[in-house]
């Protein structure tokens, strides 16, 4: 396929935290909040004067100093964004939220506060409780956490206006990029698909790392091209697989897996598009934060959700996807040493394997994989398997 | 063979074998007050296995085969000790040994596979290994059984090697080798259904850890989905410490009340809630007595069998049995007297040390071997380290209201997860303000390797050390799985400390290696 005009736009935005969208944002007066777990509703982030920055730590080498402090058993993403910090490479953001959306993710902000690694004289760290449970204690609590671990901390400290009418504005800008990330996506669903799983996924996660306001109209163009964007004559790939894992900052994930044939035809991992990407739906007779909370909240595919009818949800979710995709298998992934996908990769590649009857790959990886020939292999023989079970007559012959 | 304490080699008794070559011998007096403890043990033993449906257990559960080992982890727990230390020793154990030995039989009873007492099973509420059983206080006819405790908690205790299998089945089913071995192994049992199947419903916890949360969903998904109990997943703020998550986890409380009511078919008793409290109370007050007792320079009730008889009394037990309160009342007598004797659990004490972190389960009694060997005293540990609140006694409408915030803080804080959650402050700043309290020079930091909230602190144990002056020892494991870090993999990291920066030798050498790799 002819590649796309904004591509390379895209990728070079994800080659640093701190990227030239960001640095325009703050140049215009903008304040930056960083945060690391997708449980931190967006849009409150987003408010008049402020944007979101997911913390990343692209082009990660060594590990030393994250390591030092918190042993090579913790996983990979909470010591690159330490080190990353520790080098100054977070000194552009004015905060961090953060929940205890797990211990690693918790011990790494508290590392940085410790450390005293962000030099903003104004600069503080938020931490939230987020539910556990989706229920309307959870909700409460939910609701509670962002008022006065989110909106207080930025109208105290940096006078951001953080009433219904900011937050709903925010929505509105939230549901936006939203809409075209979902109508891009749609073009993964052919028989021959216009967009890799691969450009889907660097322009998806530009919008977690750029102010979105600065991006919608590259997102705009980019759907605009898909309309009319030609497919290869012959496809590469040989099979269409779903995602499924724990966050993905390297994108040379992706690209190893469909370059060994399997098409990632849809997206389930943290800060993908599954669900973060869904707009928020706003009534007028509750308040905005709510209904954000509980949108959050219900829709949230976070293992850390504990009761069991929530656990379920998640597996049903993924096989909705796949059937919705025309995926045929799925690829469950964990970061190494992550414990919530650890878990979850277990019993959901059994029970979409058992009770689903999809082909099921599970993989763990490092943060940055590189060129990966062990990942490679493992797809290709995935992809093998599933054209076997093809000829075959499908997953019910085995 | 000596009366005198530290006057035998404790490391000539081990063989290679399983067991060890002999009893001890500690005097006259001692020596037949143990082993007379030893009859009672085996007493109890004989008490639980004459009823059929016990023995039946002893063949359809693999684990249940460690239980042989009990006189032998007794005897672990004892070593080197005399007077006043052995007697609270023995209480403390064979205390806990009871009151195990009362869950295995009540397990089996109700178990499906076992007794099948359908009546009792409806009374029979499940909880986790390492949950409080506050949220019980106020059920005197519930009966709330931990199905993991026995199976794999107790199990490495008395066998080190006891989970190995489970670990095992739960990696072959997918699972990835670096989570904590402790929800993995209880991850296990489930998988293999190898735990008995009883009770009307269950309450689950977001325990210790991400990994325990996780592990959870393993287990109900075959309680709920397979066996059909239904289970009620109490989820317990981590950040326990902040005003405004107090009011979820009363509502949390609440909520978990009204399933047990509504699946047991029993109502709330406030008077027996208020009850448990005062016995609650009492049992922290005698705590926090033998704690205050321990920053002297005669400390009398501390070490492996505190932190398994708090862990026991705390959490498991919640002011629910009065068998409890007597043996704390027992324990502070004897403690007192030795007190006033100015005596001495070891024939010299060199290093006082705050043991921190999560222990290894599978050597609880290296707290006993660091005394015996190396003269550190360990003052306290981080699993006797929980909270120190009193509870709500009176039974007013205020009163009550206030109980259901005691409930949710108590579980909260329940044991390690009250330390390694909540922010850093309760892990690393509060230690350094024991060490001050204590008076101690040295920390045993005992660095449970698949411990992502205890590990993500490394760094700042050290600097905070440095910057302190204090000896940081740190002792890797892995909680559960010897064949990770062994038993002797465990001594070797303080011996080296000892040998090459403190530059010392051991009180008694035959300690510094031993050959117990194959024994319980």
């Amino acid at each position: 396929m002819k590649d796309l005009k904004h591509l390379y736009y895209f990728e070079r935005l994800l080659e640093d935290a701190h990227n030239d969208l960001v640095r325009q944002a703050q140049g215009e007066g903008k304040l930056c909040i960083a945060y690391t777990c997708e449980n931190v509703p967006e849009p409150l982030l987003n408010l008049g004067g402020t944007f979101s920055a997911r913390l990343r730590a692209p082009r990660t080498g060594s590990m030393e100093m994250g390591t030092y402090y918190m042993t090579s058993f913790l996983c990979e993403y909470s010591r690159a964004l330490l080190e990353r910090a520790i080098e100054g490479g977070f000194n552009f953001a004015d905060c961090i939220i953060t929940p205890d959306g797990c211990s690693m993710m918790n011990r790494c902000v508290e590392n940085m506060e410790l450390l005293k690694t962000m030099d903003k004289e104004k600069f503080f760290y938020e931490y939230m409780e987020v539910p556990m449970k989706a229920d309307d204690n959870g909700l409460n609590l939910y609701v509670l956490q962002c008022k006065n671990h989110i909106l207080k901390p930025l109208s105290q400290h940096y006078g951001i206006d953080t009433s219904d009418a900011a937050i709903r504005k925010a929505v509105e800008e939230h549901n936006r990029v939203c809409r075209l990330i979902r109508a891009i996506g749609e073009y993964r669903k052919g028989e021959k698909p216009t967009i890799t799983g691969y450009e889907y996924h660097i322009i998806t996660m530009a919008t977690y790392a750029a102010p979105k306001y600065l991006i919608i109209d590259k997102l705009e163009q980019t759907l605009e091209e898909l309309k009319t964007r030609q497919p290869d004559a012959r496809s590469p790939f040989r099979a269409r697989v779903v995602l499924v894992g724990s966050e993905m900052d390297d994108v040379d994930v992706v690209k190893l897996i469909e370059d060994s044939g399997a098409y990632v035809c849809a997206d389930r991992y943290c800060y993908g598009s599954f669900p973060g990407r869904d707009p928020i739906v706003l009534t007028d007779d509750e308040d905005a934060l709510t209904q954000i909370c509980r949108q959050y909240m219900y829709r949230g595919q976070c293992p850390r959700f504990m009761n069991q009818a929530k656990i379920q949800q998640r597996r049903s979710y993924v096989a909705g996807l796949a059937k919705e995709y025309g995926a045929d298998g799925i690829i469950y992934e964990q970061v190494k040493f992550c414990d919530p996908w650890a878990y979850e990769k277990m019993v959901g590649s059994h029970v979409l394997r058992e009770d689903f009857g999809y082909p099921v790959l599970s993989v763990d990886r490092p943060y940055s994989i590189g060129v990966s020939g062990q990942l490679r292999t493992r797809v290709q023989a995935f992809v093998e398997s599933i054209e076997i079970k093809k000829l075959q007559g499908g997953a019910k012959n085995g | 063979m000596a009366k005198e304490v530290g006057m035998d080699r404790l490391g000539d008794f081990y063989t290679g074998g399983k067991v060890r070559k002999r009893r001890e011998w500690r005097g006259f007096r001692d020596t037949m007050y143990d082993y007379w403890r030893w009859l009672h043990i085996m007493g109890t033993l004989a008490g639980f296995i004459i009823k059929p449906r016990n023995i039946k257990a002893m063949f359809r559960y693999r684990w249940m085969a460690n239980y042989l080992a009990v006189p032998m982890m007794v005897d672990r727990h004892t070593q080197g000790l005399r007077d006043e230390y052995l007697r609270i020793c023995h209480l403390e154990q064979d205390l806990v040994i009871e009151d195990v030995a009362k869950l295995l039989d009540n397990l089996f009873r109700g178990d499906r596979r076992i007794g099948n007492d359908k009546e009792f099973s409806k009374k029979v509420v499940l909880v986790d290994e390492n949950e409080m059983t506050a949220v019980l206080m106020g059920f005197p006819t519930v009966k709330g059984l931990s199905r993991e405790t026995p199976s794999t908690y107790v199990s490495v205790l008395l066998n080190q090697h006891a989970a190995e299998h489970y670990i095992d089945v739960a990696q072959e089913f997918g699972l990835a080798g670096d989570v904590c071995p402790m929800p993995e192994a209880e991850a296990g049992v489930s998988i293999d259904d190898d735990a008995p199947v009883l009770g009307a419903c269950a309450i689950q916890c977001n325990t210790t850890c991400d990994g325990s949360l996780m592990g959870n969903g393993v287990i109900s998904k075959r309680l709920e989905l397979e066996d059909g109990i239904p289970c009620f997943q109490l989820a317990a703020p981590l950040r326990h410490r902040e005003d405004d998550v107090q009011e979820y986890a009363a509502q949390e409380v609440r909520n978990a009340i009204a399933f047990i009511e509504e699946h047991t078919g029993e109502k709330w008793d406030w008077d027996y809630y208020f009850e448990c409290a005062k016995r609650v109370n009492i049992s922290t007050r005698y705590r926090m007595d033998w704690l205050d007792m321990n920053k002297t320079d005669y400390p009398q009730v501390f070490g492996s069998n505190l932190a398994l008889y708090t862990e026991t009394n705390y959490m498991a037990i919640c002011g629910k049995i009065p068998a409890f309160v007597e043996t704390d009342r027992k324990i502070m007598k004897l403690a007192q007297q030795a007190y006033k004797a100015k005596r001495k659990m070891a024939k010299e004490y060199r290093h006082r040390a705050i043991v921190w972190g999560v222990q290894s389960h599978f050597y609880m009694d290296f707290l006993l071997w660091i005394l015996n060997c190396w003269g550190i005293v360990p003052l306290t540990d981080m699993l006797s380290m929980v909270s120190t609140k009193m509870l709500c006694e009176e039974n007013t409408p205020e009163g009550r209201e206030q109980a259901i915030y005691d409930i949710a803080w108590l579980t909260e804080n329940m044991i390690m997860r009250n330390r390694t959650h909540g922010g850093y402050k309760v892990l690393l700043d509060e230690l350094w303000d024991f060490v001050e309290e204590f008076n101690a020079d040295m920390v045993i930091l005992w660095e449970h390797m698949s411990c992502k909230a205890l590990d993500g602190m490394h760094g700042m144990f050290e600097e905070k050390a440095r910057e302190k002056g204090i000896h940081l020892v740190w002792v890797t494991h892995d909680l559960f799985d010897p064949r990770i870090t062994s038993r002797q993999g465990v001594r070797d990291q303080v011996n080296r400390y000892m040998r090459s920066v403190l530059q010392e030798e051991p009180l008694d050498p035959t300690l510094e290696i031993i050959d117990d790799e194959h024994s319980w």
